[in-house]
């Protein structure tokens, strides 16, 4: 006893006994014990005053609208919950883009909740009101009428705005619209006027064409209007599996998202687009029977994969195609001579409706430049434009701009040209406003405000319209429009409010005038194009030399042209090639990086004449070895707190010379620094080491071969018991192409939060679906596959099986379900994971200042799906199959009282996908359109000899094998 | 020496008491069974929908359409009270409030957590009385949670299938609930 309460008391001068330590243990038990009694905080319900008719509390109300996230002009419809934007969709009624967006499109709504957005107008960079802004503008606009007033903006698909803007024309006559594309198609523009008299872009139909001839053109990722372009695409794809095939030869020097896709593709040196357009016009002239001669230049590749070009689009004639992106008139002049030559023109060539998506006139920019420089500009008026930024001499620009009495932005942010200005007018959001497009001459949309202005903004067009001393009311204006111009040409509504509502409804209104045909005749002087390329091409080979290369600056499928820089979930889409997020690099061909010794990730400074930046070295295979490729639309400083200082600005390489840009420059050296840069890659292994991952299959396999299907392999797991449904998946590789419209859909349906450069270096990135790439062949001549991967909800579920606490288990109807909380991150399931899809939460991304990118500030939240839990650290999470679509549909079904019917549920990656390559559905009923495709014989599972048995499958790809020669095997 | 041991008895009962006690408000730990706040409005069920037979539905129109009953807008209250003679001092808060045009910010009762996905249109499209899980609210002065509303209680309801035999069997799947 003595002894024990010598023990008890062992130390009685220390003040930290095991007696003291048994008291606080004690304490702090009561204390939590107490704590957790207490009641959670109080929670406000605050009811509506006065219910607004057609909004419910907890039910989406749908709104059609426009896409402004560039000029393609993309119709739309939009969701919205409890009155706030959540996600952006497809407008499925539009019968020339259908339901389908890209990533930039379904991030726009992120950009609505951009707390960099300006809360209200500025006077010299302070808050100021509108009426102050209005009186101090007024009068300069009215003194100005002598001197010049300039309205420099983006291209302008709005009919509306355009009528807006001349009136401005008809008041003032001193006054001009420049129009600025930062990427510009003014070389398109001016060969198709020269031509065929027509001063604009023509729209082009992929899907009459059999074989398509790509130069340099992004088509299906950045060029034009990708969406349209893509579905077209996918379209001739499918039909080419019952027509013999499709061919389509890309002849580029960088690896684009479209060059990838195609059956055959030739790494060009950049400068050498007009060379191979010449080329292919020698051979189609020569099949053509053109008697005159041409010039004859040489080009650095293999003659015959001309031949193959050539010989394709003379067997497909009138039903072919050939695009360039060149910024060379004279090439496009070419290509135009080469359409017409083989009857394309009226049939893949539409310029009777013209697309009016790119209308930038370089020569009116630079003519901007020597009259603000002259002192003739009094005010200049910035919208939808940031040549700051993007103008590749924008210090000459900006001392264009001081010599400017007023300047005035537009902008929604304090962008790079905006703090130059002396007043900032931000615009609406396009979520906030009223408006309307005709990116297709004869096909428009509507624009309608999906919520109220979150800030003290102003449309532009109603800042236009108060200065020209009219009642600031875009949406009378609109009306207006729409009741003088395009009611009066279609017949199916007897009144302008049933025409109008029925546009509003529907969003898209094709003009139903009859159209008339015209001919075109090729006018004469595409000889002396020709013979222009060939003078061109002499100065590019003479400007070669050993350790000199050409440069050639694009666009991303995500940043394009740099306006959504400030986007994070943008800025974290992988590129659909290189993989790389957060930033942009230097894309080195492989035998170039050998030769110089870079690694990817080595800094290398690019240095073209007195112009220079650095960058880490990507090494791309397939890339030409002449030419090195930048992205454009990094390197901001404007942008706001995500895109400020990612990367490097490209824009300063664009050359400007004689009143046009070329996004190409000859003689650039580059120079190793001996610094290293972790690239934030989401994907370092480009093979898969002859595995049967990615399946393909020849046309004439497909066709001829009969083969029993595979007998399913022997299982030790007993047969599961079946539901009502079993949910499944099949994503044809066929018709997909990459373009990652699917990742940042499912980003924004499922709440998936963006991590940022560091986390993604570390391979922490939570996108629940991925687009593998693979490489396989020889590197400078790669063959580029993609596969979306998402969980394949297996049916025995390697997962399943470690979970030690069931919080991944299977559910009645095929879905492995991942219980959050249940889940206590044990991250056993990842590791037993073949497919690698499963995502971990190391940190607490939501409502954390080191993750301040999509769930910090209290604005970005607005963005969450209500009816999608966020998710908390230290658990799981991966694909849903978007339970939440499942169970709101078959709730709808029930309370209409009706069987739910095939392709009601639509996931969001499949809504979101513009080539239709993804169908979900149920695998029981034998009629959905995912069992038929199950039962296709391209049908395969990856890693099926796993015996995973997993609901999602894939459709191989079909591969087009050259007409006339076996495919090699 | 027997006093030792009473007291060591006296001691380990002590102990497992107050472990009992202990674990048993872990237990109920985020359960706020018996909640009733005061509100803003002393507004009373009992009155409205027990003696006036106001229909629950009549309010609570949302749980119709939506995932959420809601609480109905002011404006309804004014439906009738705009009419009604009878006066009270919270009748008098209530349209001083809608003439200041301020919503009312109502103390919520029923919580249910983050991580649950509940939708009440399904349930009424299932013909579960709102009484099986808010209780006898038209008997209520003051609202009062009765149901402790954790996944137990749930999962005991689905399985009794209602407490209907003839009823569909309700979905079990975690993934009813959780995404």
């Amino acid at each position: 006893m003595t002894h024990d309460l010598k023990f008890w008391n062992r130390s009685p001068e220390r003040d930290d006994s095991r007696r003291d330590f048994l008291a606080r243990l004690g304490f702090a038990l009561a204390a939590s014990a107490v704590a957790s009694c207490s009641r959670a905080p109080v929670q406000k319900a605050i009811p509506f005053l006065n219910k607004p008719e057609e909004v419910t509390p907890g039910v989406a109300s749908w709104y059609a609208t426009t896409c402004a996230g560039c000029a393609a002009a993309c119709p739309l419809l939009v969701k919205t919950r409890d009155g706030r934007p959540i996600k952006i969709e497809g407008n499925a009624e539009s019968v020339r883009f259908g339901g389908g967006t890209c990533a930039a499109g379904q991030a726009t709504v992120l950009s609505l909740y951009d707390p960099n957005r300006l809360r209200g107008p500025l006077w010299h960079g302070e808050p100021a009101s509108w009426s102050e802004i209005d009186a101090r503008v007024k009068p300069q606009v009215a003194a100005a009428s002598r001197r010049g007033i300039v309205l420099l903006s983006g291209t302008i698909v709005s009919p509306s705005t355009r009528a807006l803007i001349a009136e401005w024309s008809a008041r003032f006559p001193r006054f001009r619209h420049v129009v600025y594309d930062a990427v510009s198609f003014s070389a398109l523009r001016e060969a198709t006027h020269a031509c065929f008299g027509v001063a604009a872009v023509p729209h082009y139909r992929f899907d009459r064409a059999k074989t398509v001839v790509g130069i340099e053109a992004d088509f299906l990722g950045t060029w034009l209007s990708p969406v349209e372009f893509t579905r077209q695409y996918a379209d001739r794809r499918r039909e080419g599996l019952s027509s013999g095939g499709v061919q389509h030869h890309q002849f580029e020097s960088g690896v684009s998202l479209t060059g990838s896709n195609a059956d055959r593709r030739v790494a060009i040196a950049a400068s050498e687009q007009g060379a191979v357009a010449l080329a292919l016009l020698h051979r189609i002239a020569a099949d053509a029977r053109v008697a005159e001669p041409l010039p004859r230049v040489e080009v650095a590749i293999d003659d015959r994969a001309i031949d193959r070009a050539a010989d394709d689009l003379w067997r497909d004639r009138g039903r072919s195609l050939v695009v360039c992106g060149s910024d060379d008139p004279s090439t496009q002049v070419v290509v135009h001579a080469i359409n017409t030559l083989l009857g394309n023109i009226g049939v893949t060539v539409d310029l009777d409706a013209p697309s009016l998506q790119r209308q930038g006139d370089d020569a009116a920019v630079e003519e901007l430049i020597e009259s603000m420089n002259r002192g003739d500009v009094q005010v200049l008026m910035t919208y939808g434009v940031n040549p700051l930024y993007d103008f590749p001499d924008a210090e000459r620009f900006a001392r264009g701009m001081e010599s400017v009495a007023l300047s005035i932005s537009f902008a929604d942010r304090a962008d790079e040209t905006a703090n130059a200005s002396h007043a900032v007018c931000p615009d609406h959001h396009f979520l906030e406003a009223w408006g309307d497009a005709e990116p297709i001459a004869g096909s428009f949309s509507l624009a309608q405000p999906t919520v109220a202005p979150l800030f003290d903004t102003r449309a532009a067009q109603d800042s236009l319209l108060e200065w020209l001393g009219k009642p600031p009311d875009f949406y009378s204006y609109v009306r207006e429009f729409w009741r003088r111009e395009l009611f009066p040409r279609q017949d199916r509504s007897r009144t302008f409010d049933e025409f109008w509502d029925r546009a509003l409804h529907d969003g898209v209104y094709d003009d139903s005038a009859p159209r008339v045909e015209r001919r075109y005749a090729l006018a004469e002087g595409w000889r002396a194009a020709a013979g222009a390329i060939a003078a061109d091409h002499q100065r590019a080979v003479s400007a070669r030399g050993p350790d000199r290369y050409e440069l050639r600056l694009h666009e991303t499928v995500a940043i394009r042209d740099g306006r959504h820089a400030n986007n994070p979930w943008l800025q974290e889409l992988p590129d659909p090639v290189t993989k790389l997020t957060w930033g942009n690099s230097i894309a080195i061909a492989p035998s170039v990086a050998r030769s110089i010794g870079v690694a990817t990730g080595d800094v290398v400074r690019v240095v073209a004449g007195d112009r220079s930046c650095e960058l880490p070295a990507y090494v791309q295979p397939g890339q030409s070895p002449s030419t090195v490729s930048i992205a454009l639309g990094y390197g901001r400083d404007g942008a706001g707190k995500v895109g400020n200082g990612i990367g490097a600005n490209a824009f300063p390489f664009v050359s400007a010379s004689a009143a046009r840009r070329a996004y190409l420059r000859t003689g650039v050296a580059l120079q190793r620094t001996g610094r290293h840069r972790e690239l934030a890659l989401t994907q370092t292994h480009h093979s898969i080491e002859g595995r049967s991952i990615i399946r393909s299959i020849t046309l004439d396999e497909l066709l001829n071969e009969r083969s029993e299907p595979a007998p399913e392999r022997p299982s030790l797991w007993p047969e599961r018991e079946g539901g009502e449904h079993r949910w499944g998946m099949a994503v044809d590789l066929n018709t997909c192409t990459g373009c990652s419209a699917c990742v940042t859909a499912c980003q924004a349906e499922n709440n998936v939060p963006v991590v940022g450069p560091d986390e993604v270096t570390r391979s922490r990135e939570m996108h629940w679906i991925r687009i593998d790439r693979y490489y396989d062949g020889a590197d400078d001549d790669p063959g580029v596959s993609f596969q979306p991967m998402m969980c394949q909800h297996c049916q025995n579920a390697p997962c399943e099986t470690v979970c030690p606490v069931l919080a991944t288990v299977h559910s009645s109807d095929g879905i492995n379900q991942q219980i959050y909380n249940r889940c206590i991150g044990t991250r056993y399931c990842e590791n037993n994971c073949p497919y690698k899809v499963r995502r971990f939460n190391w940190f607490q991304y939501a409502g954390n200042d080191r993750f301040d990118f999509t769930m910090n500030d209290p604005l970005e939240r607005m963005v969450l799906n209500p009816d999608v839990v966020v998710r908390s650290r230290g658990v799981m999470e991966k694909c849903s199959l978007c339970v939440q679509r499942i169970q709101a549909e078959k709730l709808s079904a029930k309370q209409e009282g009706r069987t739910l019917e095939d392709g009601r549920i639509k996931t969001a990656c499949q809504q979101a996908c513009p080539a239709s390559a993804i169908v979900f559905g149920d695998l029981n009923d034998p009629n959905s359109e995912v069992a038929r495709l199950r039962r296709s014989r391209r049908h395969y599972h990856v890693l099926d000899e796993l015996g995973t048995r997993p609901n999602v499958g894939y459709l191989m790809r079909v591969k087009n094998a050259p007409r006339g020669e076996p495919e090699p095997l | 020496m027997t006093r030792w041991r009473a007291a060591v008895a006296a001691g380990a009962t002590a102990c497992v008491l107050v472990a009992g006690f202990v674990c048993r408000e872990l237990a109920r730990v985020g359960v706020h069974q018996g909640y009733a706040p005061a509100q803003p409005i002393a507004f009373s069920h009992k009155l409205h929908a027990g003696d006036s037979h106001v229909p629950c539905l009549y309010c609570h129109f949302g749980a119709r359409t939506s995932r959420h009953a809601g609480i109905p807008p002011s404006a309804v209250c004014m439906n009738c009270h705009g009419l009604l003679q009878k006066q009270s001092e919270d009748i008098e808060k209530l349209k001083e409030l809608v003439a200041e045009r301020r919503p009312i910010a109502w103390i919520k009762v029923h919580n249910l957590p983050d991580f649950v996905y509940f939708n009440h249109s399904q349930h009424l499209l299932a013909a579960i009385d709102c009484q099986s899980c808010h209780g006898h609210v038209e008997r209520m002065t003051r609202v009062e949670q009765q149901s402790p509303l954790t996944m137990g209680w749930c999962i005991d309801c689905h399985r009794m299938r209602g407490g209907d035999p003839n009823a569909p069997a309700a979905n079990l799947d975690c993934g009813k609930c959780h995404y």
